[in-house]
């Protein structure tokens, strides 16, 4: 019963985390396991954001090779036009609708929308705003993601124009 | 220090409209690789991709793709950087590398943007 001191707290609830000066830094920022789906969420738009934006430089550069003719641009095409390359635009594909989808759902979020009224924390204490509005909005991020890859996949390996 | 003196609310609007605008531009650079009555492989040959750049409406549009999709991107490394850790200097020298890597990418787009529209 009662709260425990702020030191006690972090111990308890960090596993292997080692905690200094009361930051877990990027391991606490990648732990999911004492959250939910909520969570999970929270570090895949972090991940699936960073990722977009190196792949985004990595466009520019691969593009940047027009401006040299068209030999460097077809030399640059056998590197990215491969399975690999198509694979990797693959998971380019899904990173970026979830990103959309569920960046569109923090927008509304944000503005209040999907959150519930506030209520009295009750036992367990599950937040209001955590609700199935929120889980749904995670889940049709993650199907769109896939159905977004599955239709990417058919026009790079198949014959969708 | 404060991002050119915007507050943190100026810019997570900034940051909401960059992505949603970006998220409709992007779509429409897509449909140009598989939506123009060729395969996609078709559609990046080297005289298709020229000629996309010599539509005046195309050019424009790659340029609010790489301005609003570099203000989104690098605003939002910047938020997973300061969610990270806080301290005045962390800020200002985050804040200042995210700009400086924004306007190089944003120039170095622009330079492929203006020499495509020119082959």
């Amino acid at each position: 019963m009662g709260i425990k001191p702020n030191s006690e707290n972090n111990s308890s609830t960090g596993g292997d985390i080692r905690i200094k000066s009361g930051r877990e830094g990027l391991m606490g920022w990648l732990n999911p396991t004492r959250y939910g789906w909520e969570r999970v969420s929270y570090w895949l738009q972090r991940l699936t954001g960073v990722g977009l934006l190196i792949y985004f430089i990595g466009h520019i550069y691969e593009t940047s090779s027009l401006v040299n003719g068209i030999n460097a641009w077809n030399s640059m095409l056998e590197l990215t036009q491969t399975t690999g390359g198509h694979i990797f635009l693959l998971l380019v594909i899904g990173a970026s609708t979830f990103h959309t989808v569920n960046g569109l759902r923090l927008i509304f979020t944000e503005s209040g929308i999907g959150i519930g009224r506030p209520g009295r924390p009750d036992y367990p204490y599950d937040a209001t705003s955590l609700n199935y509005k929120q889980k749904s909005g995670i889940w049709v991020a993650l199907l769109l993601a896939t159905i977004a890859m599955l239709y990417g996949g058919m026009v790079m390996f198949g014959d969708v124009n | 220090m404060p991002l050119l003196k915007l507050r943190e609310s100026q810019i997570m609007k900034i940051h909401y409209l960059t992505g949603i605008c970006a998220v409709f531009f992007v779509a429409i650079h897509i449909l140009f690789r598989i939506g123009m009555g060729m395969s996609f492989n078709e559609s990046l040959e080297f005289h298709n991709v020229v000629a996309n750049y010599h539509n005046i409406y195309y050019v424009i549009l790659l340029e609010l793709i790489l301005v609003f999709i570099s203000i989104h991107g690098f605003n939002g490394l910047r938020i997973i950087l300061l969610e990270l850790k806080q301290n005045q200097w962390w800020e200002s020298t985050i804040t200042i590398l995210v700009l400086a890597a924004m306007i190089g990418v944003i120039a170095y787009g622009t330079r492929t943007i203006i020499i495509g529209s020119q082959l």
